[in-house]
Formats: C-alpha cells, sequence, structure tokens
C-alpha cells in the first residue's frame, strides 16, 4: 500500500514542534516587551491641544516661572491649569488680535473654561500630590522633561508604577535644590553625592514605598 | 460656589460618565498600568479664583435644624462640592459631634428624588408663576383684604428671618393664622417654656420613657456630657449612675447601669411610687427597686435629675415634682423658652387648622415643609381635608404624600443650599449658609413668605436686613465672625426662674383590658419621622438593639411573642377599634412585656423611590395627635411573613468573649481582672520591638471605650460618606453582604435578673501579625511602616482569602459593581480622596489613610513631621461620647495612649497572637448594690 | 546512564508469596481479536454512546452559560457571602483535584511497583485525570473577583515593579496544579503512541489514517523504538510519582495556612492526598464498570481487577476514617473553644449536621462493605458504592470549607449559607463537560493500552501461565 505521508512530513513534524516551542516562549515575552513600549505607555504621544501655546516661548524666551500658571502646584495636589483670564492678563497688550488666541477670547466672552487634552495621565486609583514633591526637592524637569524645548508638550516619562518606584525606592539622585525647582537644564554640581545626601537631610526625604503613599 | 468645575475631571456635564470611566480605567490600568488611559480634558476656570484651589478643601460653618432646632455644622466642599459634614465644636448642640442624621444630610443634598420643579395642578410651571398667584393683591382678591381664608402650616421653625417674615404676611392678611406642626414636638411656641437638663452636673440620673441620648434636640449635647463623667481614667475615679425606665430598649437603655423595661399603661404609677418614696423615704414602694432610685437620688442632692422630657404630660409633671423635692430644679435641671417662633408672630394651635379645615373655612391653605399628610393620624383625616382645600400649596422637598394633596407644589432648597437662619434647642443663634446654589429650581421659606408679604430680594439680602434690624450682627465684624464660627456668641436664652405654671392636670394611669397590649409610637433614631426616610445610607444602618436595616417591625419581648405565637418575621395583626395594621414580628430580648414598640417614618408611599415600602406606616395606626403610644391594643398572628433585613443574626457571645465587662465595684476590687495587660498574651516567640518593619515615626492605633459607646451609629455613617462606601439594599443585607467598614456588634448578656446589651464597634483592628497579610496571593494587602493594615483595591484580584482568615470579619467584598447604578448627582457626594471600589476587590477600614496621608504632605510642606493628634478619624470625630481616639503610639502624652494604659484596656481575640492595633477599654457599669433585679 | 540500567533485566524477580486469586487475564483469543476487541469503538459508536454524549453536551452548554453569567455579573449571583467567601466553587475544585489523583497513582505507583493488572485500566485513569485537571482548573479561575488578572498570580517581572506573595499557598497552587496537568498528560500520550500507531494501521479512511498518524509519530514498532518508549515511560512515572503526593498536599496548604478552626490543622497533606486517591478510585470504577460491560470485556478487565481496585478504595477508606478520628481528637484534647465548637458542636450537631453525617455514611460506612469478597467482585455493587463515595468526598469538602467559615470566632458576624442556582448550575455543568471529554476519548483514542495486553499476554504465556515478577510494563 502506498506511504501514508509524504518524504518531507518529518521534517514538518520537527519543524511544527519548533514553531510550538517559540510560541509558547516567545508570545509572553513579547508581551512583555510591549507594554515597555511608548506605544503601550503613552510616552512622547502626540496631543493636540485646542490652542498652539507653545512653552518654547513663555517658559524659555519670556523665563516664566512655571509656577506663575500652573499656580498650585507647590501647594496642592494638582499643579493647576491658569484661568482663561490669566492668559489675558498678559494677552491684552501682546498679540491681542491673533488668531492663535481666539479660543481665549471666545472663552472670555462666553465663559465657556478651555477644554485643554491631559498630557500626563494617571490612573484614578494613584494620589499624586505636587505640593510633596516640590516640598521635598523633585523638579519639574525631573518628571515633566524639557517643556521648554516643547513646541507642543508631550509625555516624558513612561509613568509606569515601575518608573515611580524606581525614584520613590532611591530618592537621592532625583532632588535638587528649592532654588533650582524650576529650573529647565539643571546640571546636578561636582559634589552632586553630598548635595543629595544634605537635601535628604533638610528636605527630610525617606524612601516611601508603602502602598498607601500613592494608592488611597 | 456657584462654578462647580472640577478641576482634576471632566466637565460637571459628563461626571457620570467619569466616574463610570473611573471603574474601566482601574480594569484598564490594572493592567501594569501601562495600558494607555481613555483620553480626557481638564477644563480651568475663567475667572481668577483667589478663595479656591482645587485639590484643597474647604470648611464652611452652618447649621441643620430638625423639628426647628439648629445644630451647629461645619460641611466640607470641594471645589464647590459639598462632600461631608462634621460637627462644630463652638456650637452647644452639636460640641463638634454629629449624629447619623447629619452625617446623612449630605446624601439628602444630591438624592436624585428630590422635587426639581414647581407645578399648579399637574403642569410643569415656574416659581414666579406661582408667586404671582401669591403675591398679597393676588391673594387678598382670593381670601379678601382681611385674608380670612388664608392658612399657613408650616413645620416647625427657630428662625427670626422666617418670624420677622411671617409677622409681615400678618400684617397683609390680618385675619389669616399660622400653625406649625410636627408630630414628635410637642406643640410649644412662643414663650411656652422646655425643660432643659444639665447632664455634666448630674451623678444620678433617672430617665422616665426619654431617649434623650440619641433621639431629640441636645441629643449630641447630652451624650457627650453624659460620657464626660463616665469615662472614668482608673479605678478610684467617680462615675455617674443612670437609671433608665422605658418600655422599648433605646439607646439609652443601653447606656443604663439599671434597666427597667416597664409598659407605658404602668409608667405614671411607677412616677408616683418614685415621687412618694423620695417625699417619705419610709414608704413601701413596690416594686422594691423604686425605693432604691428615690434613696439614690436623694442621697445625691443636687447632683441628681430625673429626665421626662418625652413622656406624657402627666409624668412630665411628676418628674417636676420629683426634681424639685431632690432639689434638681434650678440647677441640674430647669426651664427655658422654646426656640421655636412665635414671640412676634402668633402660632396658633393645629387643633384649630382642623377644625377650620373640617367647617370648609380655609380657600389658601400654604403648607411649609414638613409631611403632615404622612405624619398625622389616619383617623384625623388630614390629608382628605387638605384636597378638599379649593387653593392647597406646599413648599417641600419631595413631591411625598403631602405633595399629592395639594393643587400647586414648589421645591424646596436643602440647608446646604439655603441662607437663612436658626436657633438651637437652648436659643444660641447660627446663621444658616449654603455651600452650593440649588441644584434644582428651588426656593427657601424665607423667600415664599417675603413673596407673600409683598417684599423683594434674595434671601441672602432679607437676612442682611432682618439681621441688621434685630441688632444682631448688624456690623460687618460682627457678621462675618457669626459666618466663620457658626454661632452668635451671648444669644442663648436665659433660664426661667419657675417651672410651667399651669402643670397639665394629673391624669390616671390609662387602663386597658386585660389580654390587651401597650402599643408604642416610637421616633426613629434613623428616619426620624419620615423627613429622612429617603436616605439609603440611613435605610442601612442597622438599628443599635434589633441590627434591623431596611424597614420597622412590631418589637417584643420573647415572653410576649411566645404567648401570640409568633417568630420573627411573621405578621401580627394590631386592632383597635376600627384600627387595623399588620407589622412584621421582631423579638427583641428585654423588651417589656405586653407592649409593642413600632417605629414611625415607615410605609412611605410618596415619589421618593428608596423610601417607598419600606416598612409599615405607625401613623396609620395612631390613636390621636401627639400620641406615643396607646393601650388596651388587641393583637393576634396573623399576616403575611416577611423577610427583615437583619445585619446580626446571633443574639449570644458564643464561644469568646469579644466585650469585656464589670461593675464599678467589681472592677475597683481588682481592676486588672477585667482587662487584658499585653504581657497576659502568651507567645511562643520572643516579641520583636519595635515589631517587624514598622519603624515610621508614627505608629497609628486605635482605643475604643465600650463604656461610653451608645451604638448611636453616627460613626458608621460618618465612615460611609468618608470613604465612599456603596449600599447593597435589603436583599444584600439579608444575603449578608453589608459594606460598613464599621460596624456596631450588639450581644444580649443575661445581668443577674435582666436583659443587658453589650455594644462594640468593630472594625479592621490593624494586626501587626495581620492574619490576612500572609495569605493574598498578590500582596494586595500587607503592613505599613507606620503600622496600618493596608488594602489595595487596584491590586486586589478578588480570592477573598484574607476575609476568610480575618478572625475579625471585618473586610467587605464588592460582591457586584454597587455604584453602577448611581445618579448623576449621586456621584457628586464621593469624597475625591478615596477610590471608588471596582467589582470583585475587597476592601475594609483603612484607618481612613487619606486623612493620614495628606496631612503628612501638609506637614512636609512645611517642613516638619506630622504629630499624631492632628489627625481624626471620620469614625472619632462625628462620636457624640468620644469613646472613639485614635493617635500615635510614639505620642505618649496623647489621650489615645493614656486610655489604653488602663488597666481595663484589652484587645479581642488576643490569644490569637495578632497583636491588634486596635484596644478596647472594658465597659464599667456603676450598679446600685442595692438593687438586685434589673440592669 | 538511567537507560542502560533500566534495560538490564531485574537479578531476581519476585515471586507471588501465593497465587493471586483471580487470574489477571481471562480473554483467550488471537491478537488480533484482542485488537478488534479493543478498538471497537474507533470503528464507530452505537445509539448509546450518542444518546450520553448529548446529555453531556447539554451539561457543557450549561456550564459555560453559568461561566458567563459569572463573570459578567459578579460573584454576587452566587451564594457566598461573609463569612462564607469560599463555597461551592471551591469545594468542587479540590473535588476535581482529588479525582485527578487516581490516575498518576495507578499508573505511576503501580507501574514502579510492579503490578500488571494496572495495564488494562491505567489508560482510563490517566484520560480520567487530565479530564478532571481541566475541571478543577477552571474553577479557582472563574472564583477571582477580577479573573481577567489572574497572571497577578504567575512570578512574571511586570512594570508594576511587585512579585506575587510567595508566602501565601495560592500562587504555589497554580505552578502544582499546572505542573501535574503537563506530566499527566505527556505521561498519557507517551504511553498511547504505540496504540495510535495500531489505530493508524487499523482504520480504513484515508483521514483517519492521517489524523492518527500525525500523533502516532511515525511509529514502527522497532525495537529501538520500543527501547526509548520504555525508558520514556519510566523516567516519566519515576517523575510524576512524586507529584501525585505533592499536588493535594499544597492543595490542602490552602487551607491548612489559615488559622481558622477546622483549617488550621497539621494532618491536612496526608489527610488530603488519601482523601483524594480514595475519590479517584471511586471514580475509575464508575467509568470503567459501564466500559466492561458495554464492549464485554470481562476477559480483559477481570475479577482481579474488580477485587484489587475494591482492597485499595478499602484501605483508603480507613486510613480516611483514621484522619476524621485524629481531627475530632486533636480539637478536643487542645481545649481550644473554637475548635472544640467547630469538630465537636457545629459540624455534628449544628446548621450542616445532615450534610456531615450523610458524608460519614458515604465515605465511612459504605466502604465497609468492601471487606466481603461477594461485594468487592460484584460490579453493580462497587459501581453504587463508587457512586457514594464520590458523593461523600463532594460533601467532605463542602463540610470543611462551609462550616468553619460559616461560623467562626465572633458570633457577630455568624451567617447562614445557601447555594444559588448558579452554583447548582457550575457543578452540574463540570460533571456535563468531564462526561463529555470521556466519551469523546473513548470514541477516539484506544481505552486500554493494546500493546501493554499483548505484552502482558505473551509475558504471561512465557511463564506457563504464571504470574511472576515479570520485567515491568
Amino acid at each position: 500500500m502506498p506511504a501514508l505521508f509524504p518524504w518531507w512530513a518529518n521534517s514538518v513534524a520537527r519543524a511544527s514542534l519548533l514553531v510550538l516551542v517559540i510560541i509558547v516562549v516567545g508570545v509572553p515575552i513579547a508581551l512583555m516587551v510591549w507594554v515597555r513600549t511608548s506605544f503601550a505607555t503613552g510616552q512622547h504621544a502626540n496631543v493636540k491641544q485646542p490652542i498652539a501655546f507653545d512653552h518654547r516661548v513663555h517658559a524659555h524666551a519670556l523665563r516664566i516661572d512655571c509656577r506663575f500658571c500652573h499656580s498650585s502646584a507647590a501647594i496642592a495636589a494638582p499643579a493647576g491649569l491658569p484661568p482663561t483670564a490669566a492668559c489675558v492678563g498678559c494677552h491684552t497688550t501682546a498679540l491681542n488680535e491673533s488668531n492663535t488666541l481666539a479660543p481665549v477670547r471666545a472663552s472670555l466672552s462666553t465663559g465657556k473654561p478651555i477644554e485643554w487634552r491631559r498630557v500626563n495621565a494617571l490612573p484614578d486609583f494613584v494620589f499624586f500630590d505636587h505640593s510633596v514633591h516640590l516640598a521635598k526637592g523633585v523638579g519639574c524637569e525631573t518628571c515633566h522633561g524639557r517643556v521648554d524645548q516643547m513646541a507642543q508638550v508631550s509625555q516624558a516619562q513612561p509613568l509606569t508604577m515601575g518608573w515611580c518606584l524606581s525614584c520613590h525606592r532611591d530618592p537621592a539622585p532625583h532632588l535638587r535644590p528649592e532654588s533650582a525647582i524650576t529650573t529647565m537644564g539643571w546640571s546636578a554640581p561636582v559634589d552632586a553625592a553630598a548635595l543629595a545626601e544634605r537635601l535628604m537631610r533638610t528636605n527630610r526625604v525617606q524612601s516611601r514605598t508603602t502602598c498607601t503613599t500613592c494608592h488611597r | 460656589m456657584s462654578d462647580d468645575h472640577d478641576h482634576e475631571s471632566p466637565s460637571a456635564m459628563d461626571r457620570r460618565e467619569f466616574l463610570r470611566l473611573a471603574g474601566a480605567s482601574i480594569a484598564l490600568a490594572g493592567l501594569d498600568g501601562c495600558t494607555r488611559l481613555p483620553a480626557e480634558n481638564i477644563l480651568p476656570y475663567v475667572d481668577n479664583r483667589p478663595e479656591l484651589t482645587p485639590g484643597l478643601a474647604q470648611y464652611y460653618a452652618t447649621a441643620m435644624c430638625v423639628d426647628g432646632c439648629a445644630t451647629g455644622l461645619l460641611a466640607v466642599s470641594h471645589v464647590g462640592r459639598p462632600t461631608k459634614i462634621e460637627g462644630n465644636p463652638d456650637h452647644p448642640a452639636s460640641l463638634g459631634a454629629s449624629g447619623a442624621i447629619e452625617q446623612a444630610s449630605v446624601l439628602q443634598l444630591y438624592d436624585p428624588d428630590r422635587a426639581q420643579a414647581a407645578r399648579i395642578g399637574s403642569a410643569r410651571t415656574e416659581w414666579s408663576a406661582v408667586a404671582a398667584t401669591l403675591a398679597p393683591s393676588a391673594l387678598q382678591s382670593r381670601v379678601g383684604a382681611s385674608g380670612k381664608g388664608l392658612r399657613l402650616l408650616i413645620e416647625p421653625t427657630s428662625s427670626p428671618l422666617d418670624e420677622a417674615l411671617l409677622a409681615r404676611v400678618l400684617g397683609a392678611h390680618p385675619d389669616a393664622a399660622v400653625h406649625m406642626y410636627a408630630p414628635f414636638s410637642a406643640e410649644r411656641a412662643g414663650n411656652d417654656l422646655v425643660p432643659h437638663y444639665e447632664v455634666g452636673l448630674a451623678d444620678v440620673i433617672v430617665s422616665i420613657d426619654s431617649d434623650f441620648l440619641s433621639t431629640g434636640p441636645f441629643n449630641l449635647r447630652y451624650a457627650r456630657k453624659f460620657a464626660d463623667n463616665r469615662r472614668i481614667a482608673g479605678p478610684s475615679n467617680p462615675m455617674n449612675r443612670l437609671y433608665v425606665i422605658e418600655p422599648g430598649f433605646t439607646s439609652t437603655g443601653v447606656a443604663a447601669d439599671h434597666r427597667f423595661a416597664v409598659r407605658p399603661r404602668d409608667i405614671p404609677t411607677i412616677a408616683q411610687a418614685l415621687l412618694a418614696s423620695v417625699k417619705d423615704p419610709n414608704t413601701r414602694s413596690t416594686p422594691a427597686w423604686v425605693g432604691a432610685i428615690a434613696r439614690d437620688l436623694t442621697a445625691h442632692r443636687g447632683r441628681s435629675v430625673v429626665i421626662a422630657r418625652d413622656a406624657s404630660p402627666a409624668v412630665r409633671a411628676i418628674a417636676d415634682d420629683i426634681n424639685e423635692a431632690i432639689g434638681a430644679l434650678g440647677h441640674t435641671a430647669w426651664y427655658a423658652p422654646t426656640p421655636l417662633i412665635g414671640r412676634s408672630v402668633r402660632i396658633s394651635p393645629f387643633t384649630e387648622l382642623v377644625d377650620a379645615l373640617r367647617s370648609r373655612a380655609v380657600d389658601t391653605l400654604v403648607i411649609v415643609g414638613g409631611n403632615p399628610s404622612y405624619t398625622t393620624p389616619a383617623s384625623l383625616g388630614l390629608s382628605s381635608l387638605i384636597r378638599s382645600v379649593p387653593n392647597a400649596g406646599y413648599l417641600g422637598l419631595y413631591e411625598n404624600e403631602t405633595a399629592r394633596d395639594v393643587r400647586w407644589f414648589v421645591p424646596m432648597s436643602h440647608y446646604l443650599e439655603s441662607w437663612g437662619d436658626a436657633r438651637a434647642y437652648d436659643g444660641t443663634l447660627s446663621i444658616v449658609q449654603p455651600l452650593v446654589n440649588p441644584l434644582y429650581a428651588s426656593i427657601t421659606p424665607a423667600d415664599l413668605y417675603a413673596t407673600m408679604s409683598g417684599q423683594s430680594g434674595t434671601a441672602y439680602e432679607l437676612l442682611r436686613a432682618s439681621w441688621a434690624q434685630s441688632g444682631t450682627g448688624n456690623t460687618p465684624d460682627a457678621w462675618t465672625e457669626a459666618l466663620k464660627r457658626g454661632v452668635v456668641a451671648g444669644s442663648a436664652y436665659t433660664p426661667a426662674p419657675a417651672r410651667p405654671s399651669a402643670s397639665p392636670p394629673r391624669a390616671a394611669a390609662p387602663t386597658g383590658a386585660t389580654g390587651t397590649i401597650d402599643v408604642v409610637f416610637a421616633e426613629d433614631p434613623k428616619v426620624h419621622d419620615g423627613a429622612f426616610s429617603n436616605n439609603a445610607w440611613l435605610q442601612e444602618l442597622p438599628s443599635t438593639i434589633t441590627q434591623l436595616t431596611w424597614g420597622n417591625a412590631a418589637l417584643m419581648s420573647p415572653a410576649t411573642a411566645h404567648r401570640i405565637g409568633v417568630a420573627n418575621g411573621d405578621g401580627v395583626k394590631l386592632s383597635a377599634g376600627e384600627r387595623r395594621l399588620e407589622v412584621p414580628t421582631l423579638i427583641v430580648p428585654g423588651h417589656a412585656d405586653d407592649a409593642v414598640t413600632i417605629h414611625c417614618g415607615y410605609g412611605r408611599i410618596g415619589a421618593e423611590s428608596v423610601a417607598r415600602n419600606v416598612g409599615v406606616n405607625a401613623f396609620a395606626f395612631a390613636p390621636a395627635l401627639f400620641a406615643t403610644d396607646e393601650s388596651g391594643v388587641s393583637v393576634a398572628h396573623g399576616g403575611a411573613r416577611s423577610t427583615l433585613a437583619i445585619a446580626q443574626t446571633q443574639p449570644m457571645m458564643e464561644n469568646s468573649q469579644p466585650v469585656r465587662t464589670a461593675t464599678l465595684a467589681e472592677y475597683r476590687a481588682s481592676p486588672t481582672t477585667v482587662g487584658i495587660r499585653p504581657e497576659r498574651v502568651l507567645s511562643l516567640y520572643p516579641e520583636p520591638a519595635p515589631p517587624v518593619g514598622m519603624h515610621g515615626p508614627n505608629q497609628w492605633a486605635m482605643t475604643i471605650d465600650l463604656a461610653t459607646c451608645i451604638g448611636c451609629g453616627a460613626c458608621v455613617v460618618a465612615c460611609q460618606a468618608e470613604n465612599n462606601i456603596p449600599v447593597v439594599g435589603a436583599s444584600e443585607v439579608h444575603n449578608a453582604r453589608i459594606m460598613h467598614w464599621i460596624r456596631i456588634d450588639r450581644y444580649f448578656g443575661e445581668h443577674e435578673a435582666a436583659v443587658d446589651a453589650l455594644l462594640q464597634p468593630m472594625l479592621c483592628q490593624h494586626c501587626e501579625k495581620a492574619p490576612c497579610e500572609y495569605v493574598c496571593p498578590v500582596e494586595a494587602t500587607v503592613h505599613s511602616p507606620d503600622g496600618l493594615n493596608e488594602m489595595v483595591y487596584n491590586r486586589c484580584v478578588g480570592t477573598r482569602f484574607c476575609s476568610n482568615n480575618c478572625p475579625y470579619k471585618v473586610r467587605r467584598f464588592n460582591w457586584f459593581d454597587f455604584n453602577k447604578d448611581l445618579s448623576e448627582t449621586e456621584l457628586m457626594v464621593k469624597n475625591p480622596n478615596v477610590t471608588v471600589r471596582e467589582r470583585g476587590v475587597m476592601e475594609k477600614c483603612s484607618f481612613c489613610v487619606q486623612r493620614i496621608r495628606e496631612s503628612e504632605i501638609a506637614a512636609a510642606r512645611d517642613g516638619r513631621e506630622v504629630r499624631g493628634s492632628e489627625i481624626q478619624t471620620a469614625c472619632q470625630q462625628s462620636c457624640p461620647t468620644n469613646a472613639i481616639v485614635f493617635g500615635s503610639l510614639s505620642e505618649a502624652d496623647s489621650e489615645m495612649v493614656r486610655r489604653r494604659q488602663q488597666p481595663r484596656a484589652y484587645s479581642v481575640l488576643h490569644d490569637l497572637g495578632t497583636r491588634p492595633r486596635v484596644q478596647y477599654l472594658a465597659r464599667i457599669r456603676n450598679t446600685n448594690p442595692d438593687i438586685s433585679n434589673g440592669v | 546512564m538511567t537507560s542502560a540500567r533500566l534495560e538490564s533485566p531485574p537479578a531476581a524477580p519476585p515471586v507471588f508469596p501465593a497465587p493471586p486469586e483471580y487470574p489477571v487475564l481471562t480473554f483467550t483469543g488471537e491478537d488480533r481479536e484482542l485488537t478488534d476487541r479493543l478498538l471497537a469503538p474507533v470503528r464507530g459508536v452505537g445509539i448509546a454512546w450518542w444518546s450520553l454524549f448529548l446529555i453531556a453536551c447539554a451539561g457543557t452548554a450549561l456550564f459555560v452559560f453559568c461561566m458567563w453569567y459569572t463573570v459578567a455579573k459578579g460573584i454576587g449571583t452566587w451564594g457566598n457571602n461573609i463569612p462564607t467567601a469560599w463555597a461551592f466553587a471551591i469545594t468542587d475544585f479540590v473535588w476535581w483535584i482529588g479525582i485527578g489523583h487516581a490516575g498518576t497513582f495507578i499508573s505511576a505507583f503501580l507501574l514502579l511497583l510492579n503490578q500488571h493488572w494496572r495495564a488494562s485500566i491505567n489508560r482510563i485513569a490517566e484520560a480520567m485525570t487530565i479530564f478532571a485537571l481541566m475541571n478543577a482548573g477552571l474553577f479557582p479561575l472563574l472564583h477571582l473577583g477580577r479573573p481577567w488578572f489572574f497572571y497577578w498570580l504567575i512570578p512574571y517581572p511586570a512594570t508594576m515593579g511587585v512579585w506575587p506573595n510567595f508566602k501565601s499557598a495560592l500562587p504555589w497552587d497554580i505552578a502544582a496544579v499546572t505542573t501535574y496537568l503537563t506530566v499527566s498528560l505527556l505521561f498519557w500520550y507517551v504511553g498511547l503512541v504505540p496504540d495510535l500507531a495500531t489505530a493508524r494501521d487499523y482504520v480504513r479512511s484515508r483521514f483517519g489514517r492521517m489524523a492518527y498518524g500525525v500523533f502516532a509519530l511515525g511509529w514502527r514498532g522497532a525495537s529501538a523504538e520500543w527501547r526509548k518508549h520504555h525508558i520514556a515511560s519510566v523516567l516519566l512515572a519515576a517523575l510524576a510519582t512524586p507529584l501525585v503526593v505533592s499536588v493535594h498536599s499544597v492543595v490542602s496548604l490552602d487551607f491548612s495556612i489559615a488559622q481558622l478552626p477546622g483549617w488550621h490543622s497539621t494532618i491536612f497533606p496526608p489527610y488530603f492526598v488519601v482523601g483524594a486517591i480514595y475519590s479517584g478510585f471511586a471514580m475509575v470504577l464508575i467509568l470503567l464498570l459501564p466500559l466492561r460491560r458495554a464492549y464485554r470485556l470481562e476477559g480483559i478487565i477481570t475479577t482481579r481487577h474488580l477485587d484489587a481496585m475494591a482492597k485499595l478504595t478499602l484501605t483508603m477508606a480507613l486510613m480516611l476514617t483514621y484522619a476524621y478520628v485524629v481531627e475530632a481528637f486533636i480539637a478536643w484534647y487542645s481545649g481550644d473553644p473554637h475548635e472544640r465548637f467547630t469538630f465537636l458542636s457545629e459540624r455534628p450537631f449544628g446548621t450542616y449536621a445532615v450534610v456531615y453525617w450523610l458524608m460519614i455514611a458515604c465515605n465511612v460506612v459504605t466502604p465497609q462493605i468492601l471487606w466481603f469478597k461477594r461485594c468487592r467482585t460484584h460490579a453493580g455493587i462497587l459501581f453504587a458504592a463508587a457512586l457514594a463515595i464520590l458523593t461523600g468526598m463532594w460533601l467532605e469538602r463542602f463540610i470543611i470549607i462551609v462550616t468553619s467559615l460559616h461560623r467562626d470566632f465572633l458570633s457577630s458576624s455568624w451567617q447562614g449559607y445557601a447555594p444559588t442556582w448558579v452554583d447548582l448550575g457550575l457543578i452540574l455543568g463540570s460533571v456535563g463537560f468531564f462526561a463529555m471529554l470521556f466519551l469523546l476519548f473513548v470514541r477516539f483514542v484506544p481505552f486500554v493500552g493494546i500493546s501493554e495486553m499483548k505484552r502482558l499476554r505473551h509475558e504471561l504465556a512465557a511463564n506457563g501461565g504464571k504470574e511472576v515478577g515479570l520485567p515491568h510494563a
């Protein structure tokens, strides 16, 4: 009687065994890699804002301190977004005709708030507090990156729990003096270690990894 | 406050959708917190708001009235959203405490069942349209220039503003009349005198049929003062003694050192006997304990008092005689003018209104607040009388029973939406300050009266005007001071020199045919007279003694139940004359025999969806106006069986002794027996000090004093409000799935002859060696360096192993998505600082960790360490008796630490070696050695 | 090298002290007949099979529906509550895991212990094991409040920077069960290969031959192949044997690491393993006896088998009874009021007393009939006894879980427990699912090891029908 299988059947069998192993091992690894990519974390994602607000102009060229607009960063959990009135404060004189600012004028006249798009989003079960991070000496730049170089602000860090923990487990290297809290492009002095050690002491910084630090 | 935009969440418009997403994003983000979150907008304010920083809570002083008597409160607001109520320490009725009703009132603000639009007939309309028909000229054309056919029926109020405006209304309609009605505030107005008691000065207190610790005006104050003289720091300290003579089993009865269950028909006799033996110690009094009480009262002459506030007028008069005889009157007991209005405006008796209605003499009846169609005895037929009025109108919170009977209806503003003023029971004046603009098109009574007296202006303007005239707070400083502190200093009424001159005639003790029983129509500590029966938090709060939720029942003693032949849930038929009522049975050990207690405020049939058909309506059976009990009612087994949603089914303590108790004498004889000192807890392991991993500067702990807990339930509701705890409904309570993080366990104990109830607030014990922690496969519950047993909702996968291994069974599981069907407004009551839990996760008491962490952050901002005494848990903050204290073990001089160093301190199930951070102080009862047959 | 040692025949084959009462094989016929007999179902099945199969499918459908309903609405659709946070689902889980123990015990243990009679029943036992484990695996998963996060129990480098809690028994549970499933599956398949080859050469349709051919992995029956096959089976047997003990020991830790009265006990691992094998044997009998009848296999699955199985079952019953007694005694001896309450008051006289005594009747009383040879060798009686025991073992798990939970330390949290229709649907459905899988197995796979049977015959023939310690397998 004729052979049941063609001559290449064995090779196919072996090959398929190999493929099976690759799938079993490969898929989990692929997933673990994927969740670390910016596709999953939203890092550097392009977020279109209703107004082409350029941080390069305000933060870099005009040297406006972050806290001028994000006024509650030092005193409350949210950093705060400026009310339309704050924009108008300057722009009654500067560029008061510009089309870019049309939405601002509209907001002022209608009383409807400007709908900004959120860039740095955390899950609802994470209770992040800007004020305490500032108080302990963590600079804006540490998490938000070189905002002064962003025409359009995007998420600078992965914002994964692991990323948070990396600093919460060892805060020292991420601290800077109060004078440099809002500084962009700050570089640690030569005696970085000594400075970190001093800041840890003066700002009473401890490694805080207990769950309710962020989850309540 | 008007602008309700929430900075950190999408606009108020789609907040509901946002909260839904919250649930979803918890699930998504759970995937390693790496899956992208749903896109979301941020809405800043348009104009500058220096007074308001998103993320920082604000506190405003205001006041809430029950039957017209104000309790001063501090309301917490998050970006214009009131989310929590606290007591105002400066206010005499609060002293910093707040009851279950005050705590739950914030949920009532957001109640989606609240009336949302005015109507004339069945046609929706605006308030302005109604207002047009109420202007003086318009009304006079209806009811004549003298206003003969005009009547106002208002709920009791103490507001000077209302009084001033009502005076003007009567000015415009001289022959009109104002009536005031509420079922449980005995009809007093103007210069009538009301009884006051200085519980704090009394070493011996006798309460006759008066639940003064948990109901009625000033109950929070009384509870606080009562507890202050009971919280003994050591065996040698003095302690007050409380005798309670009552038919039902109230919170006051639980707190008593000796409680005597007496059916209503015998109470006057007992009172008389007490008076007799007080006057002449040699009288052979029966029963014997009356003599013992009398001796105790006279022995503490001037430091004792008899409280009969809620008893019948006859008994009240007898009590006054006793107080006079023991030198209490004018010292620990006195009379003062009622805070209710009636000085500059005449308040006519309610019965006059009924007569007028019967004689069809009323053309226009304006009802303000209350719910008379429901809260008056059905036999009175008020409902149909109101229907017969050509032009009846109602200003109310809900489209309730009364609203059904009137032609036009206008929604009333919640107190958190209203400008106004009110007096406390002692007359102290407070401003009622709104936290939000009215959510719906509602008005305040002041707006109504202003319209009827032809005045214009907002409630605020009217208030400022009336204050300017009254002289109080007419200067801006005085006004702002009153706003800030929540009270006007020195505005309390001065005590009247004597007791009310014409004391009512001594009625002979009512007699009932043998075989019949007495029925008590009790004010409900939770839903009052039904005013709060649409409040799910209060409906789901287990009653202190019965542990009953979602409804009422015929409470009776085991003996009585046995005589009638009924068991729990069986229906009983009550009948007296033409009146019939079917009620489910609930057996209460310690209830007076041959008597049945039914709580009022249930069996509602209005448009309130939560309250509808929950329990039975006791008013439908009540014999007469203001009747609190009735004798000679015949009772029989019959009617449908019903399932009662009872939170705790087991009556006794069984194998363990969670509640430890001793009499004061025993405690003094051997102080160390009742408590369990740590060294008495044996372990095979060497004690690590400090416990492993607990090195934080603060070590959080709690001490609960069982000697002062009266089981009022304020802590339970406060916790529910603070921690976004869902309501599960009657059937799920019956399925043992109630979600409360703190519960008040009730055990019945035999103390000598009589039944005694032991109470114990039970919450997560935050064990140093927590059994729940090591069994969790994903470390969703772990220990913090500062000694908290943390529960991480977003890590929990829901194996429920932790609950199995928790010997205290204080963990709660989200069996369903309990927040799924909440309305947009109900979601606004959620505390933004606490996660709204998803389906399928465990939850439990966190020691209000959000408050701890926020205080730590605030301290860090000023570069200092937080002190334990800075932080109060929600339960502690509301507790009227200060039974709960929270703090840090490292703060050696704190009240919390000092208490747990007492010899009567112990921890529950200590022998399991869990080392709980919650410790209890054994209950000490100051019994009278002369009495052996009572508790 | 292992293989080398195994290849060399054992020095002195042990001779039975007394010749066994019943011969291990009474089938007298050609090898060809044997093959025909054993491959009959592969040729095709009758109306009986189809009707049973349809019922099983209905059960499976119910199973799927109840699972969907639970995941869609939440665990609230079950009767569970606080305090009784575990109930039916965990009972079902432990029950199925237990059943899954007989397979490996029979194949591996008895293989190593050189029991020839296992040859004709190990295939069925192994298949049963695998299907039982498939059921068992579903319940803990379904039991999670948020099943979609089940993978958090598995140690892997998460971006959260956190790991499972290795102090808890549950991550180990997953490891134990999955390991057991994998090994059992391999063991079963390896044993199956030669028979699949037989089937390949036996069936007529080209598709059938292809199908069997693929899974036969080109088996030709060359002596080299036989040698390798033999080594593989023995290695896997050695690997599987410790698992028989370890898996249910780990499962028992799910309870004994808790301090709950009735759970917190050091006797649990052996107690659970014994119970597991006990219920497993019961299930084997329940599956074996009807097959034996349906396919007239009395010559292959002989009285000898029934007798041996019955004896083992009785042994397990006695060991389990011992465990029950010791538990109660220790509870009394400890003097701990909670332990005493659970064992001496709540279980025998409390809310679920009826269930408790039913369990005693099934697990302790029923097996005593197996002292009698008449009962040991009577298929009908054995079948009935097995049914009783299987029920009893389910009740035992229910008693352990629910009576301990619903009344523990503080009486304030004492509450009753009652299952909902979903709870009942899940257990019934899982039985249906199991039946469906087993029927498919009977239909498409040789359910008695053909090659092993043939080898056994020849070895017996070689020894003049005398059953001596043959070189095993």
